[in-house]
Protein backbone atom coordinates (compact mmCIF):
# COMPACT_ATOMS: atom_id res chain seq x y z
CA UNK A 1 0.00 0.00 0.00
CA UNK A 2 2.92 2.05 0.97
CA UNK A 3 4.76 1.19 -2.15
CA UNK A 4 1.74 2.07 -4.47
CA UNK A 5 1.33 5.54 -2.84
CA UNK A 6 5.23 6.29 -3.27
CA UNK A 7 4.57 5.01 -6.34
CA UNK A 8 1.85 7.30 -7.53
CA UNK A 9 3.72 10.13 -5.81
CA UNK A 10 6.66 9.50 -8.14
CA UNK A 11 4.67 9.52 -11.40
CA UNK A 12 2.76 12.60 -10.41
CA UNK A 13 6.55 14.01 -9.99
CA UNK A 14 6.95 12.99 -13.22
CA UNK A 15 3.99 14.16 -15.14
CA UNK A 16 4.38 17.43 -13.04
CA UNK A 17 7.98 18.10 -13.78
CA UNK A 18 7.18 17.60 -17.24
CA UNK A 19 4.14 19.95 -17.84
CA UNK A 20 6.30 22.62 -16.07
CA UNK A 21 9.34 21.87 -18.75
CA UNK A 22 6.63 21.99 -21.53
CA UNK A 23 5.29 25.70 -20.29
CA UNK A 24 8.66 26.65 -19.56
CA UNK A 25 9.69 25.33 -23.20
CA UNK A 26 6.60 27.43 -25.00
CA UNK A 27 6.93 30.33 -23.01
CA UNK A 28 10.48 30.52 -23.75
CA UNK A 29 9.91 29.50 -27.66
CA UNK A 30 6.42 31.87 -27.51
CA UNK A 31 9.01 34.70 -25.57
CA UNK A 32 11.65 34.24 -28.64
CA UNK A 33 8.81 34.55 -31.21
CA UNK A 34 7.46 37.97 -29.17
CA UNK A 35 11.06 39.61 -29.45
CA UNK A 36 11.46 38.80 -32.96
CA UNK A 37 7.96 40.00 -34.08
CA UNK A 38 8.91 43.35 -33.06
CA UNK A 39 12.08 43.05 -35.51
CA UNK A 40 9.81 41.78 -38.43
CA UNK A 41 6.95 43.96 -37.84
CA UNK A 42 8.28 46.36 -41.36
CA UNK A 43 7.61 43.11 -43.37
CA UNK A 44 3.94 42.03 -41.86
CA UNK A 45 2.97 46.08 -42.89
CA UNK A 46 4.25 45.04 -46.15
CA UNK A 47 3.73 41.59 -46.73
CA UNK A 48 -0.16 40.52 -46.75
CA UNK A 49 -0.79 37.15 -44.82
CA UNK A 50 2.94 36.97 -43.63
CA UNK A 51 2.04 37.79 -39.93
CA UNK A 52 -0.07 34.92 -40.24
CA UNK A 53 1.76 32.38 -41.63
CA UNK A 54 4.47 33.13 -38.81
CA UNK A 55 1.80 32.96 -36.37
CA UNK A 56 0.36 29.55 -37.37
CA UNK A 57 4.13 28.03 -37.28
CA UNK A 58 4.52 28.96 -34.02
CA UNK A 59 1.61 27.73 -32.68
CA UNK A 60 2.01 24.31 -34.39
CA UNK A 61 5.73 24.83 -33.37
CA UNK A 62 5.17 25.05 -29.80
CA UNK A 63 2.03 22.84 -29.70
CA UNK A 64 4.64 20.00 -31.14
CA UNK A 65 7.25 21.12 -28.45
CA UNK A 66 4.81 20.81 -25.41
CA UNK A 67 3.65 17.57 -26.52
CA UNK A 68 7.26 16.29 -27.58
CA UNK A 69 7.90 16.99 -24.37
CA UNK A 70 5.08 15.38 -21.84
CA UNK A 71 5.96 12.28 -23.75
CA UNK A 72 9.36 12.51 -23.00
CA UNK A 73 11.16 9.31 -22.03
CA UNK A 74 9.17 7.17 -24.58
CA UNK A 75 9.57 6.26 -28.51
CA UNK A 76 6.79 9.24 -29.10
CA UNK A 77 8.78 12.07 -28.18
CA UNK A 78 11.43 10.94 -30.80
CA UNK A 79 8.45 10.48 -33.53
CA UNK A 80 7.54 13.77 -32.36
CA UNK A 81 10.96 15.45 -32.83
CA UNK A 82 11.06 13.68 -36.12
CA UNK A 83 7.36 15.19 -37.38
CA UNK A 84 8.46 18.45 -35.80
CA UNK A 85 11.75 18.77 -38.25
CA UNK A 86 8.97 17.70 -41.41
CA UNK A 87 6.70 20.25 -40.36
CA UNK A 88 9.18 22.84 -40.21
CA UNK A 89 10.64 21.54 -43.96
CA UNK A 90 7.10 21.35 -45.55
CA UNK A 91 5.88 24.38 -43.77
CA UNK A 92 8.76 26.46 -45.03
CA UNK A 93 8.21 25.01 -48.94
CA UNK A 94 4.24 25.66 -49.20
CA UNK A 95 4.68 29.21 -47.11
CA UNK A 96 7.55 30.17 -49.02
CA UNK A 97 6.19 28.60 -52.51
CA UNK A 98 9.42 27.23 -53.42
CA UNK A 99 12.07 30.25 -52.27
CA UNK A 100 11.28 33.03 -54.82
CA UNK A 101 8.31 35.22 -53.33
CA UNK A 102 6.94 37.68 -55.20
CA UNK A 103 4.17 40.74 -54.03
CA UNK A 104 2.31 43.62 -55.94
CA UNK A 105 2.19 46.56 -54.14
CA UNK A 106 0.86 49.81 -55.61
CA UNK A 107 1.86 49.23 -59.14
CA UNK A 108 4.93 47.81 -58.25
CA UNK A 109 6.09 44.23 -58.21
CA UNK A 110 8.24 43.14 -55.36
CA UNK A 111 9.92 39.76 -55.78
CA UNK A 112 12.45 38.34 -52.86
CA UNK A 113 14.63 35.38 -53.67
CA UNK A 114 14.90 33.43 -50.54
CA UNK A 115 16.25 29.67 -51.68
CA UNK A 116 19.41 30.32 -50.13
CA UNK A 117 17.55 30.62 -46.77
CA UNK A 118 15.23 27.63 -47.17
CA UNK A 119 17.82 25.32 -48.78
CA UNK A 120 19.96 26.30 -45.32
CA UNK A 121 16.42 25.93 -43.32
CA UNK A 122 16.00 22.51 -45.07
CA UNK A 123 19.39 21.47 -44.90
CA UNK A 124 19.03 21.81 -40.63
CA UNK A 125 15.51 20.69 -40.51
CA UNK A 126 17.22 17.66 -42.28
CA UNK A 127 19.93 17.51 -39.50
CA UNK A 128 17.57 17.45 -36.84
CA UNK A 129 15.43 14.96 -38.84
CA UNK A 130 17.64 12.94 -38.81
CA UNK A 131 18.78 13.36 -35.13
CA UNK A 132 15.11 12.56 -34.31
CA UNK A 133 16.03 8.40 -36.49
CA UNK A 134 19.15 8.47 -34.24
CA UNK A 135 18.00 9.57 -30.99
CA UNK A 136 15.28 6.89 -31.94
CA UNK A 137 17.25 3.81 -32.44
CA UNK A 138 19.61 4.67 -29.21
CA UNK A 139 16.43 5.02 -27.29
CA UNK A 140 15.51 1.41 -28.45
CA UNK A 141 19.13 0.17 -28.26
CA UNK A 142 18.70 1.23 -24.91
CA UNK A 143 16.05 -0.57 -24.11
CA UNK A 144 16.90 -3.10 -25.40
CA UNK A 145 19.92 -3.49 -23.59
CA UNK A 146 18.44 -2.61 -20.12
CA UNK A 147 15.49 -5.21 -20.47
CA UNK A 148 18.21 -7.83 -21.63
CA UNK A 149 20.29 -6.90 -18.12
CA UNK B 1 26.06 7.23 -29.70
CA UNK B 2 24.39 9.80 -26.90
CA UNK B 3 27.41 12.38 -27.53
CA UNK B 4 27.46 12.18 -31.27
CA UNK B 5 24.08 13.09 -30.98
CA UNK B 6 24.08 15.67 -28.34
CA UNK B 7 26.67 17.04 -30.62
CA UNK B 8 24.63 17.06 -33.89
CA UNK B 9 21.66 18.62 -31.36
CA UNK B 10 24.41 21.49 -30.40
CA UNK B 11 25.31 22.09 -33.99
CA UNK B 12 22.35 22.52 -35.19
CA UNK B 13 20.85 24.87 -32.34
CA UNK B 14 23.84 26.81 -33.70
CA UNK B 15 23.07 26.68 -37.07
CA UNK B 16 19.03 27.58 -36.03
CA UNK B 17 19.90 30.44 -33.91
CA UNK B 18 22.68 32.27 -36.56
CA UNK B 19 20.47 31.90 -39.33
CA UNK B 20 17.24 33.21 -37.10
CA UNK B 21 19.17 35.90 -36.10
CA UNK B 22 20.76 36.98 -39.68
CA UNK B 23 17.89 36.55 -41.48
CA UNK B 24 15.60 38.78 -38.83
CA UNK B 25 18.45 41.04 -38.24
CA UNK B 26 18.52 41.28 -42.40
CA UNK B 27 14.90 42.24 -42.45
CA UNK B 28 14.73 44.24 -40.03
CA UNK B 29 17.50 46.76 -41.39
CA UNK B 30 15.90 47.11 -44.67
CA UNK B 31 13.55 49.48 -42.97
CA UNK B 32 16.79 51.89 -42.52
CA UNK B 33 17.35 51.49 -46.51
CA UNK B 34 16.46 55.60 -47.66
CA UNK B 35 15.99 55.57 -51.61
CA UNK B 36 15.57 59.10 -52.59
CA UNK B 37 14.59 59.05 -56.23
CA UNK B 38 14.56 62.60 -57.78
CA UNK B 39 12.82 64.55 -60.23
CA UNK B 40 13.58 62.98 -63.69
CA UNK B 41 15.33 65.10 -66.16
CA UNK B 42 14.82 65.42 -70.53
CA UNK B 43 17.92 66.54 -72.17
CA UNK B 44 19.97 66.14 -74.98
CA UNK B 45 23.54 64.49 -75.15
CA UNK B 46 26.14 65.77 -77.25
CA UNK B 47 25.84 63.11 -80.09
CA UNK B 48 21.67 64.80 -80.03
CA UNK B 49 20.31 61.99 -78.12
CA UNK B 50 17.37 62.03 -76.17
CA UNK B 51 18.74 61.69 -72.52
CA UNK B 52 16.51 60.52 -69.72
CA UNK B 53 18.29 60.89 -66.49
CA UNK B 54 16.87 60.09 -62.89
CA UNK B 55 18.92 61.31 -59.63
CA UNK B 56 19.47 58.21 -57.14
CA UNK B 57 20.58 58.80 -53.63
CA UNK B 58 20.52 55.31 -51.14
CA UNK B 59 21.56 55.50 -47.81
CA UNK B 60 21.86 52.85 -46.14
CA UNK B 61 21.34 52.96 -42.27
CA UNK B 62 21.03 48.87 -42.04
CA UNK B 63 23.04 46.46 -40.15
CA UNK B 64 24.32 45.16 -43.31
CA UNK B 65 25.62 46.50 -46.99
CA UNK B 66 23.88 45.99 -49.83
CA UNK B 67 25.27 44.19 -52.84
CA UNK B 68 24.84 44.67 -56.52
CA UNK B 69 22.64 47.43 -56.81
CA UNK B 70 21.20 47.56 -60.34
CA UNK B 71 18.44 50.26 -61.66
CA UNK B 72 17.30 48.99 -65.31
CA UNK B 73 15.40 51.21 -67.26
CA UNK B 74 13.79 49.46 -70.95
CA UNK B 75 11.64 51.83 -73.03
CA UNK B 76 9.54 49.79 -75.35
CA UNK B 77 6.51 50.95 -77.96
CA UNK B 78 3.21 49.47 -77.81
CA UNK B 79 3.72 46.45 -79.84
CA UNK B 80 6.73 45.85 -77.44
CA UNK B 81 9.84 46.39 -79.41
CA UNK B 82 12.60 47.64 -76.93
CA UNK B 83 13.98 51.50 -77.88
CA UNK B 84 16.58 51.89 -75.92
CA UNK B 85 17.83 50.29 -72.02
CA UNK B 86 19.93 52.08 -69.63
CA UNK B 87 21.58 50.37 -66.71
CA UNK B 88 23.12 51.51 -63.75
CA UNK B 89 24.86 49.12 -61.18
CA UNK B 90 26.67 49.74 -58.00
CA UNK B 91 28.55 46.79 -57.05
CA UNK B 92 28.46 47.75 -53.14
CA UNK B 93 26.82 50.09 -50.54
CA UNK B 94 28.89 50.15 -47.72
CA UNK B 95 26.45 50.42 -44.28
CA UNK B 96 26.27 53.42 -42.98
CA UNK B 97 27.43 55.00 -46.55
CA UNK B 98 25.13 56.82 -48.64
CA UNK B 99 25.65 57.04 -52.43
CA UNK B 100 24.32 59.52 -55.05
CA UNK B 101 23.99 58.45 -58.87
CA UNK B 102 22.17 59.39 -61.99
CA UNK B 103 20.77 56.71 -63.94
CA UNK B 104 20.63 57.58 -67.81
CA UNK B 105 18.85 56.09 -70.50
CA UNK B 106 19.32 57.35 -74.21
CA UNK B 107 17.14 57.27 -77.15
CA UNK B 108 18.19 58.07 -80.31
CA UNK B 109 15.33 59.00 -82.42
CA UNK B 110 16.42 57.28 -85.78
CA UNK B 111 16.48 54.17 -83.84
CA UNK B 112 13.01 54.84 -82.64
CA UNK B 113 11.66 55.79 -86.27
CA UNK B 114 13.14 52.48 -87.75
CA UNK B 115 10.50 51.22 -85.36
CA UNK B 116 7.83 53.08 -86.57
CA UNK B 117 7.78 56.65 -88.52
CA UNK B 118 4.70 57.49 -87.19
CA UNK B 119 6.76 58.76 -84.46
CA UNK B 120 7.56 62.30 -86.26
CA UNK B 121 3.95 63.13 -86.91
CA UNK B 122 1.61 60.96 -84.59
CA UNK B 123 1.52 61.49 -80.27
CA UNK B 124 1.68 58.07 -78.96
CA UNK B 125 2.94 56.32 -75.71
CA UNK B 126 6.17 54.80 -74.98
CA UNK B 127 6.28 51.86 -72.45
CA UNK B 128 9.12 52.09 -69.42
CA UNK B 129 10.06 49.03 -67.77
CA UNK B 130 11.43 50.38 -64.63
CA UNK B 131 13.38 47.84 -62.74
CA UNK B 132 15.60 47.86 -59.28
CA UNK B 133 17.69 44.98 -57.84
CA UNK B 134 19.50 43.99 -55.12
CA UNK B 135 21.21 41.91 -52.35
CA UNK B 136 20.02 42.34 -49.15
CA UNK B 137 23.19 41.89 -46.92
CA UNK B 138 24.74 40.83 -50.40
CA UNK B 139 23.32 37.73 -50.23
CA UNK B 140 18.91 37.89 -50.44
CA UNK B 141 18.47 38.82 -53.74
CA UNK B 142 15.48 41.30 -53.94
CA UNK B 143 14.00 43.08 -57.35
CA UNK B 144 11.26 45.24 -57.43
CA UNK B 145 9.88 46.02 -60.85
CA UNK B 146 7.09 48.75 -62.24
CA UNK B 147 5.33 50.00 -65.65
CA UNK B 148 4.98 53.43 -66.74
CA UNK B 149 3.37 54.89 -69.68
CA UNK B 150 5.10 58.39 -70.89
CA UNK B 151 3.64 60.62 -73.40
CA UNK B 152 5.58 60.94 -76.78
CA UNK B 153 4.99 64.01 -78.28
CA UNK B 154 5.48 64.12 -82.05
CA UNK B 155 7.90 66.69 -83.52
CA UNK B 156 6.00 67.09 -87.05
CA UNK B 157 2.61 66.62 -85.24
CA UNK B 158 0.10 67.66 -88.20
CA UNK B 159 2.35 67.99 -90.53
CA UNK B 160 0.82 69.54 -94.00
CA UNK B 161 1.38 71.30 -97.57
CA UNK B 162 -0.66 74.01 -98.28
CA UNK B 163 -2.40 74.78 -101.26
CA UNK B 164 0.25 75.89 -103.56
CA UNK B 165 0.55 79.46 -104.55
CA UNK B 166 1.15 80.03 -108.57
CA UNK B 167 2.77 83.41 -109.95
CA UNK B 168 4.11 84.32 -112.71
CA UNK B 169 8.36 84.66 -112.50
CA UNK B 170 8.73 85.51 -115.72
CA UNK B 171 8.32 84.46 -119.47
CA UNK B 172 9.51 80.70 -118.76
CA UNK B 173 8.94 80.05 -114.92
CA UNK B 174 6.75 80.13 -112.53
CA UNK B 175 6.55 81.25 -108.69
CA UNK B 176 5.70 78.11 -106.69
CA UNK B 177 5.42 78.83 -103.09
CA UNK B 178 4.55 75.70 -100.96
CA UNK B 179 3.32 76.45 -97.14
CA UNK B 180 4.52 74.58 -94.29
CA UNK B 181 2.60 73.69 -91.04
CA UNK B 182 3.10 71.57 -87.75
CA UNK B 183 3.58 71.78 -84.17
CA UNK B 184 6.39 70.63 -82.42
CA UNK B 185 4.56 68.44 -79.30
CA UNK B 186 8.37 67.18 -78.75
CA UNK B 187 10.22 67.33 -75.63
CA UNK B 188 13.01 69.30 -77.62
CA UNK B 189 13.66 72.30 -79.82
CA UNK B 190 13.44 71.31 -83.18
CA UNK B 191 15.68 72.95 -85.60
CA UNK B 192 17.04 71.57 -88.63
CA UNK B 193 16.33 71.69 -92.69
CA UNK B 194 13.02 70.60 -94.83
CA UNK B 195 14.16 70.04 -98.49
CA UNK B 196 10.61 69.70 -100.89
CA UNK B 197 11.83 68.15 -104.47
CA UNK B 198 8.39 68.58 -106.82
CA UNK B 199 7.78 65.40 -109.32
CA UNK B 200 5.35 66.45 -112.27
CA UNK B 201 2.93 63.93 -113.38
CA UNK B 202 5.86 61.96 -115.38
CA UNK B 203 7.76 61.55 -112.29
CA UNK B 204 10.10 64.05 -113.35
CA UNK B 205 12.26 66.64 -110.83
CA UNK B 206 10.61 70.01 -111.54
CA UNK B 207 12.34 71.62 -108.59
CA UNK B 208 14.03 71.13 -105.11
CA UNK B 209 14.42 74.01 -102.43
CA UNK B 210 14.59 73.75 -98.72
CA UNK B 211 14.34 75.78 -95.52
CA UNK B 212 15.52 76.43 -92.30
CA UNK B 213 13.34 75.27 -89.50
CA UNK B 214 13.59 76.51 -85.85
CA UNK B 215 10.29 75.34 -83.69
CA UNK B 216 10.59 75.53 -79.75
CA UNK B 217 8.88 72.88 -77.93
CA UNK B 218 5.15 72.63 -78.06
CA UNK B 219 5.03 75.74 -80.39
CA UNK B 220 3.45 75.89 -83.68
CA UNK B 221 5.49 76.33 -86.95
CA UNK B 222 4.55 78.00 -90.26
CA UNK B 223 6.70 78.33 -92.61
CA UNK B 224 7.17 78.50 -96.58
CA UNK B 225 9.36 76.98 -99.83
CA UNK B 226 9.56 79.06 -103.04
CA UNK B 227 10.19 76.73 -105.87
CA UNK B 228 10.77 78.15 -109.48
CA UNK B 229 9.41 75.76 -112.05
CA UNK B 230 9.74 76.01 -116.00
CA UNK B 231 6.34 76.46 -116.96
CA UNK B 232 6.60 73.97 -119.50
CA UNK B 233 7.02 71.44 -117.41
CA UNK B 234 4.41 71.77 -114.77
CA UNK B 235 1.56 69.58 -114.72
CA UNK B 236 -1.56 69.49 -112.56
CA UNK B 237 -0.76 66.72 -110.45
CA UNK B 238 2.73 65.54 -109.11
CA UNK B 239 4.04 64.65 -105.95
CA UNK B 240 6.23 66.26 -103.79
CA UNK B 241 9.29 64.31 -102.01
CA UNK B 242 9.92 65.88 -98.52
CA UNK B 243 13.49 65.49 -96.66
CA UNK B 244 13.88 66.59 -92.89
CA UNK B 245 17.06 66.66 -91.63
CA UNK B 246 17.71 67.54 -88.02
CA UNK B 247 20.43 67.15 -85.34
CA UNK B 248 18.37 64.37 -83.48
CA UNK B 249 16.87 62.68 -86.94
CA UNK B 250 16.90 62.23 -90.68
CA UNK B 251 13.91 61.00 -92.54
CA UNK B 252 13.02 61.18 -96.33
CA UNK B 253 11.33 60.89 -98.10
CA UNK B 254 8.19 61.44 -97.09
CA UNK B 255 5.69 61.52 -100.54
CA UNK B 256 3.14 63.72 -100.78
CA UNK B 257 1.06 64.00 -103.88
CA UNK B 258 -0.30 67.00 -105.23
CA UNK B 259 -2.93 68.30 -107.13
Amino acid sequence: MVDANKDFKKRLQKITFKALKATLKGVFFYAIYFVLSMFLAPISEIVPGFQRMVETFVMVYIFLIIVGELTSGTIFQHFLNAAKALFVILYLILSFKGGIMGITFQNINLIVDLRLFLIIAMLLSLLGFAKSILQAINFLNEKTEYSHI
Amino acid sequence: MRIPIRIIGIATAFFWIILIVFSVSAAYSVKDLQFDFGEPQIGVTLDNKILFSLPITIINKGYYNIGFFNVTTEVSDKEGFTITQGTTFIPIIKKGEGITTTHNATIDVNDLLQSNQNYLFNNTELKILEVVSMRIAEVIPVQASTNLSIAWGAPLYNFTLGEIEYTVSNQTHLRAIIPISFENHAFFDLTGSIQICMYNSTNMLVDEGQTIIEARQNSPYRGYIELYVLTAEMTETGCFEVYFLTPFFSYGPLVIPYG
